[in-house]
């Protein structure tokens, strides 16, 4: 009797468990099939927009020479639709606020992670991240007011130009340098540190000749990211580089770049005009651009550091 | 006969207001292996990071009491801590090479102490692996990355790290914890050949290990040297009760 009841009554509880363990395995279903959903819409919507974009610029073509387009330095419409003197200046503002920003902001990151006291840290870091909050006409804004008149004053030109928005973006780029490249310093073993100090070397030996490398594909990781903002950087880039479509024979000569032409001319094209393809075309060179620039900077730093 | 390396005289260690190290007297002898037993937390691993100062890099510790290295008190404030480091180097828990390859590994102590001739380099790492009883199993492989070695030969990559910067004490934080029982024979078996030329101090949870590879054994606990002196007298006759229970596996 006793024994029936129990056994009964284990029965019962081992339904108990298969009707809860499929209810779990049908929540597991549908939260999959939500998953794979909002995954397969994002990937849509990017798909979607650059098979738009390569489209609608395609059609430049129709009237304009392919060659030309690229090679030209002579945007004139519609005789010329040359768009060499912008994809130029777009990497020439990059590279100058690699140039500045990367080192200054490695140099940062090393300071915070592995100099400064914790207290300065705990300062430091929110800083930084708020500085990622800050809307790119404010650096525009100040980069037009103070920047371009100390290049005006000191190195001459009108100080618009690609030297004035190196600079502004070598300041916007710096948070997302020091962050990421913290980030990675910080993620490295205590004991590799140790270990080096322990073989008698000093601070300086330990974070030049063991963290920095092992830290190196997060701090690629953190220049690639810093890249791609500045190439795609538009609004605070438009303020100071004086909108003009000629060739920057100079630093200190008005030009402009994809991102910053694009805004000038959009507001005047009708959509659907030549013109107004080839800055859908501009746009979709700018895509493939900084995409084969991220591409090409892993292929390099991959094959040197095996 | 045997003399003393290092002696340790009324060292007290401090994390923050936690008393880490009470009042410990401790001598060890020259070309010795020296075991520090106890269970977890008692200080024995504090210990051995007072002997390069390797605590300096922790915030919050204060050390008062002598240390004192060849008849010279390393905690003096005009201390060479980086001579101090080549001349006490260490090994740790977990095996922790550096990622690049076993030979920058090795060469990287010999390098940051200036040595730049390539032959000279090529030596020292091929004495130091052939001392660290792993030249034959690596030679091949030199150039390529020591994360991709067994973790008993990383842990001789690291031993032999150590000794390309020919160091004359070498202190090992429980050295073969994360190894399994064929690489923890052949780090003892290491041991046994290290002895020769250098004064050892090993931490270690293994009582066999200590009982196999040691010469002194000393006993802690939370934080106070219980007792110490020739490991087959600590396991045999132990003077404390305490050590005994320890020894005997009567402690919680």
């Amino acid at each position: 009797m006793d024994l029936a009841m129990r056994i009964k009554k284990k029965k019962s509880k081992a339904t108990m468990t298969s009707i809860s363990m499929s209810l779990q395995l049908r929540y597991d279903r549908f939260f999959k099939f939500v998953f794979f959903g909002s995954a397969a819409a994002v990937s849509l919507v990017i798909f979607t927009i650059i098979l738009f974009v390569a489209f609608q610029g395609l059609q430049t073509f129709k009237e304009a020479s392919a060659l030309d387009f690229f090679i030209n330095t002579t945007w004139s419409p519609p005789a010329h639709y040359g768009i060499f003197s912008f994809i130029f200046s777009s990497f020439a503002t990059t590279l100058l606020a690699l140039l500045i920003g990367a080192p200054l902001g490695l140099a940062g990151a090393i300071f915070m992670a592995k100099i400064a006291p914790q207290w300065v840290r705990d300062v430091l870091r929110p800083a930084t991240d708020l500085f990622v909050g800050i809307p790119s006409v404010v650096y525009g804004w100040i980069g037009m007011t103070i920047f371009v008149g100390i290049i005006r004053d000191n190195i001459g030109g009108s100080g618009f130009g690609v030297l004035a928005a190196g600079t502004v973006l070598s300041v916007m780029i710096l948070p997302t340098v020091i962050s990421i490249s913290e980030d990675s310093l910080r993620a490295l073993p205590q004991s590799l540190e140790e270990a080096s100090y322990a073989l008698g070397a000093n601070r300086w030996q330990t974070i030049r000749r063991v963290l920095l490398p092992a830290a190196s594909p997060g701090l690629l990781a953190a220049v690639i990211l810093a890249m791609a903002r500045a190439i795609g950087e538009t609004m605070a880039v438009q303020m100071v580089i004086g909108n003009s479509p000629q060739f920057p024979a100079s630093l200190v000569l008005p030009t402009a770049t994809l991102t910053s032409w694009i805004v000038v001319e959009m507001g005047n094209t009708p959509f659907g005009s030549t013109i107004n393809n080839a800055l859908f075309l501009m746009a979709f060179t700018l895509l493939g651009l900084s995409m084969a620039t991220i591409l090409l900077v892993r292929v390099v730093v991959r094959r040197r550091m095996v | 006969m045997t003399s003393t390396k290092i002696s340790v005289q009324s060292l007290n260690l401090y994390y923050k207001d936690f008393q880490a190290l009470k009042n410990v007297n401790l001598e060890v002898e020259e070309n010795q292996v020296t075991a520090l037993i106890g269970p977890s937390g008692c200080g024995k691993s504090t210990f051995l990071r007072t002997l390069n100062r390797m605590n300096d890099l922790i915030e919050g510790v204060r050390v008062d009491g002598v240390i004192l290295l060849d008849g010279r008190d390393i905690y003096r404030p005009d201390v060479d801590v980086v001579n101090l480091r080549k001349k006490v180097g260490m090994v740790f828990q977990r095996p922790n090479p550096f990622p690049m390859s076993v030979y920058d590994n090795v060469a990287y102590g010999p390098r940051i102490h200036g040595e730049k001739n390539k032959r000279k380099l090529d030596e020292i790492v091929e004495k130091s692996l052939r001392a660290a009883v792993l030249w034959d199993e690596v030679q091949d492989r030199l150039y390529k990355s020591a994360l991709g070695l067994s973790g008993g030969q990383q842990q001789r990559v690291c031993i032999a790290r150590l000794l390309a910067v020919e160091p004359e004490v070498l202190l090992m934080d429980e050295p073969t914890s994360a190894l399994d029982p064929l690489a923890t024979l052949r780090i003892e078996e290491l041991i046994q050949v290290l002895r020769n030329d250098y004064t050892i101090v090993i931490v270690t949870h293994n009582m066999q290990q200590a009982a196999r590879v040691s010469g002194v054994t000393a006993f802690f606990l939370n934080g106070d040297l219980i007792e110490y002196g020739n490991t087959d007298v600590i396991f045999t006759r132990p003077a404390d009760q305490r050590t005994e229970d320890y020894i005997t596996g009567r402690f919680g």
